[in-house]
C-alpha cells in the first residue's frame, strides 16, 4: 500500500553541518497490516511517521502510495491525500478545544474537495456510538477524560474512511487500563474494518500487541 | 464549524482585545461617515436655497467669477468695476427680462437701545422680493413709491426681528438704527432658512436702494440680479446682456452667471473640500488597519498548534489563509458597523441643529472600506499562518 525507498531526512545545523535524522530507510507497509514502529527517544520514529503521514517530506528518497510517487505532488494535492488517505492519532490527542466533540470529529470533512457518499454527521454519530462517546457529542474536549479524548481523536481519524491510521504514542498520555482499551480499539479497527494501522511507540508492551514490529534506532531500520 | 463562528468564538474570548482593535476602525469610520454626512447636509441646504430662488435668475457681478465652470482664481474678481443706475437703465431695454434688481450690499450693525446685532443689508428695488421669493409675514414690503420718496423704511428677516424685538410681530413700526440713521421697520420677511455656508436671509435687512444713497454715496451696486419668465430660454438673454455690458466694460470686468452655473461651481468646490477632509479622516482607518494587522499576527502565534492540527487533517494553505482573512475582515467589520451605528446616533441627535444626513452610499462605503481594510491588513498575517510548516506547527507548544 505504501512503500518508502531509500529515505533520508537531514536537517542543516549551523550552516554547513547536517543532522541525519533518517538514513536509507526502505520499508513497505501492506494493506491490512497492524504494525508498530518501535524505538527509543530520538531514534527518528516520529520523523519517519510524519514522512509516512505526508506531513513532512524526506530530503531524499521516494514514497510510493499504490505505486505512485507522491513526492511529485504539490502541497494542495498532498493535503488532499492526507485528508483522505491518512488518519492521525496523537499522544496529546490534538483536539481543538473551542470545537465540540462532534465538530472535532467532523473537522476533516470540512477540508475535503470530493463529494462525500455519506452523511458525515450521521457517520460521526455512528462512530461515537460505537466508541461509547455519543453522549459527549456536544461537550468540549476539556470537559471529558483523557481516554474519551483519545477515542474522539480515533473517531476523527476514521471520519474520512482512511486506508491508514498512524497513531503516535496513542497510549502515552493514558493510564494503563485506558491505554489497553485504546489498543484494543485500534486492533478492532484493523481486524473488523481492515484498516491498516501503524503505531509509533517506545514501549515494548505496546509493540507486542501488534502483528509486525519495525525497529528503528539512530535513524535506521533494523531488519 | 464555520470560519465565521470560529472567529466570533475567538473574539468573544478576548472581548477587551477585540474592542480595542476594532476601536481604530470605529474611529476612522465615524470620522469619515460624519464628515460625509455634514458635507451632504450642507450641500443639500445650499442646493435648496438655490432651488428656492428659481432657475430663471441671472446674476451680473464684477470681475471674472467663473472660468470654465469653476470659480476663477484671478484677482480681477476682487478689483474691478461696480455697476450704477446707467447699467440698470440699459439692461431694462432687453425685452425678455421681467425684473431688474440692482443690489448694494453692506454688513451693518443694527442697533435697538442696547441691543446690537450684525446684519447683511441689501439695498435694492422692490423687485428683490420677487427675485428672492420673499413675502411679508408681518407688516408689508417696501414699494417703488418708497424708493422714489427715499423713505427711511426697512424690511427685516424674522431672526433679526426676534433678536432685536423678541417677537416678529412687535418689530413692525419700530425703529432700528444703523450707519448713524434711524429706519422704521415696515415689514418682517417670511422665514427662508439658510446659513451653514449659504446666505442667512432670515437675518437680512432690505432697504430701498435710493434710501441707501445716504451712505452709498457713489451710488453704485455690487451686483444686478435679472429675472426672466419661468419658461424662458435663458441663454439668448445672457448673450444679449453680455452684448449690452460689453459696450461699457471689458470682457474680464464682469460676469453674467446663470443660477445653475453658480450652483455647479459651489458644488465643485464643496466636493473638493469634502474629499480632502474625508481623506484626512481616512488616515485613522489606516492606523486602525495596522492595529488589526498587529492583533492578527498575535492571533496566528496563539493558534500555531491549531493550524498544525488543521493542516494534519487535510487543510490546504488556502483554507488556513481564508480562515484568518475571514477573522480579520470580521474584526474590521465589527469596528465598521460600530462606527456606522455611532455616526447614525450622532447624526440623529445633531439633525435639529445641523442639516446632516447619512446616505446609502456612505453606508456602503463604510462597510466596503472596513472589509477592504480587513483584507489588506489581514492578508500578511493570514499568509504567515498558511505558510507555516505543518510539522513545525503541530509540534509548537
Amino acid at each position: 500500500m505504501i512503500t518508502l525507498k531509500n529515505i533520508y531526512k537531514e536537517y542543516p545545523i549551523d550552516g554547513e553541518d547536517v543532522f541525519v535524522a533518517l538514513h536509507d530507510i526502505s520499508l513497505t507497509i501492506k494493506r491490512g497490516e497492524f504494525s508498530s514502529l518501535i524505538g527509543p527517544s530520538g531514534s527518528g520514529k516520529s520523523t519517519l511517521m510524519h514522512i509516512i503521514g505526508l506531513l513532512d517530506k524526506p530530503t531524499r528518497g521516494d514514497i510510493l502510495i499504490e505505486g505512485k510517487n507522491i513526492l511529485e505532488h504539490n502541497d494542495d494535492k498532498l493535503s488532499s491525500l492526507r485528508n483522505e488517505f491518512v488518519g492521525f492519532v496523537f499522544q496529546q490527542f490534538n483536539l481543538i478545544n473551542k470545537l465540540t466533540i462532534l465538530e472535532n470529529i467532523l473537522l476533516p470533512t470540512t477540508y475535503t474537495r470530493k463529494k462525500l457518499a455519506y452523511d458525515p454527521t450521521k457517520k460521526a454519530m455512528e462512530i461515537m456510538d460505537r466508541f461509547g462517546i455519543a453522549s459527549k457529542a456536544n461537550s468540549y474536549p476539556n470537559r471529558i477524560s483523557g481516554g474519551q479524548q483519545q477515542r474522539v481523536a480515533i473517531a476523527r481519524s476514521l471520519i474520512m474512511s482512511p486506508s491508514l491510521i498512524l497513531a503516535d504514542e496513542p497510549t502515552g498520555n493514558l493510564d494503563s487500563k485506558t491505554g489497553k482499551e485504546i489498543m484494543k480499539l485500534l486492533a478492532q479497527l484493523n481486524k473488523e474494518d481492515t484498516i491498516t494501522v501503524l503505531i509509533v511507540t517506545h514501549e515494548q508492551a505496546i509493540a507486542q500487541q501488534t502483528q509486525r514490529k519495525i525497529h528503528i534506532i539512530d535513524g535506521g531500520i533494523i531488519v | 464549524m464555520g470560519f465565521i463562528r470560529s472567529a466570533f468564538f475567538d473574539f468573544s474570548r478576548n472581548k477587551g482585545r477585540t474592542f480595542l482593535t476594532s476601536l481604530g476602525i470605529l474611529i476612522g469610520v465615524l470620522a469619515v461617515v460624519l464628515l460625509t454626512a455634514f458635507g451632504l447636509g450642507l450641500k443639500a441646504t445650499i442646493e435648496k436655497q438655490f432651488e428656492d430662488l428659481g432657475t430663471n435668475i441671472i446674476r451680473i457681478v464684477p470681475g471674472q467669477i467663473l472660468k470654465n465652470g469653476n470659480f476663477s482664481n484671478t484677482s480681477s474678481a476682487f478689483t474691478s468695476i461696480k455697476f450704477d443706475e446707467k447699467d440698470v437703465q440699459k439692461l431694462s431695454r432687453i425685452r425678455k427680462i421681467e425684473n431688474i434688481v440692482p443690489v448694494y450690499s453692506k454688513t451693518v450693525t443694527a442697533t435697538v437701545g442696547n441691543i446690537k446685532k450684525p446684519s447683511t443689508l441689501y439695498a435694492s428695488t422692490a423687485g428683490i422680493f420677487t427675485a428672492l421669493n420673499i413675502k411679508a409675514d408681518y407688516g408689508k414690503l417696501f414699494t417703488e413709491s418708497d424708493i422714489n420718496k427715499r423713505s427711511k423704511v426697512i424690511v427685516i428677516g424674522p431672526n433679526l426681528a426676534k433678536d432685536l424685538f423678541i417677537s416678529e410681530k412687535k418689530a413692525v413700526g419700530k425703529s432700528v438704527k444703523f450707519e448713524g440713521h434711524k429706519y422704521t421697520v415696515i415689514g418682517v420677511a417670511s422665514k427662508k432658512g439658510g446659513g451653514f455656508g449659504g446666505p442667512d436671509f432670515d437675518s437680512f435687512t432690505y432697504m430701498p436702494y435710493k434710501t441707501a444713497y445716504t451712505f452709498n454715496t457713489n451710488k453704485t451696486f455690487m451686483a444686478i440680479i435679472l429675472q426672466t419668465k419661468e419658461d424662458q430660454d435663458i441663454k439668448p438673454v445672457i448673450r444679449q446682456v453680455e452684448k449690452q455690458l460689453l459696450k461699457r466694460y471689458e470682457e474680464e470686468e464682469f460676469s453674467v452667471i446663470q443660477q445653475e452655473e453658480l450652483l455647479s461651481a459651489i458644488n465643485s468646490i464643496f466636493s473638493i473640500v469634502n474629499t480632502v477632509l474625508v481623506a484626512i479622516a481616512a488616515i485613522s482607518l489606516i492606523v486602525g488597519g495596522v492595529g488589526i494587522m498587529n492583533i492578527m499576527y498575535v492571533t496566528v502565534t496563539e493558534r500555531i498548534k491549531e493550524i498544525g492540527i488543521r493542516r494534519a487533517l487535510g487543510a490546504r494553505k488556502s483554507d488556513i489563509l481564508f480562515q484568518f482573512l475571514v477573522a480579520s475582515v470580521i474584526l474590521s467589520l465589527i469596528g465598521g458597523f460600530a462606527g456606522l451605528g455611532l455616526s447614525t446616533i450622532i447624526v440623529f441627535f445633531i439633525q435639529p441643529y445641523f442639516p446632516a444626513y447619512i446616505n446609502v452610499e456612505s453606508v456602503l462605503l463604510a462597510i466596503g472600506v472596513s472589509s477592504g481594510i480587513g483584507v489588506i491588513f489581514g492578508v500578511f498575517p493570514a499568509k504567515k499562518a498558511a505558510d507555516l510548516s505543518p510539522i513545525d506547527a503541530i509540534r509548537y507548544e
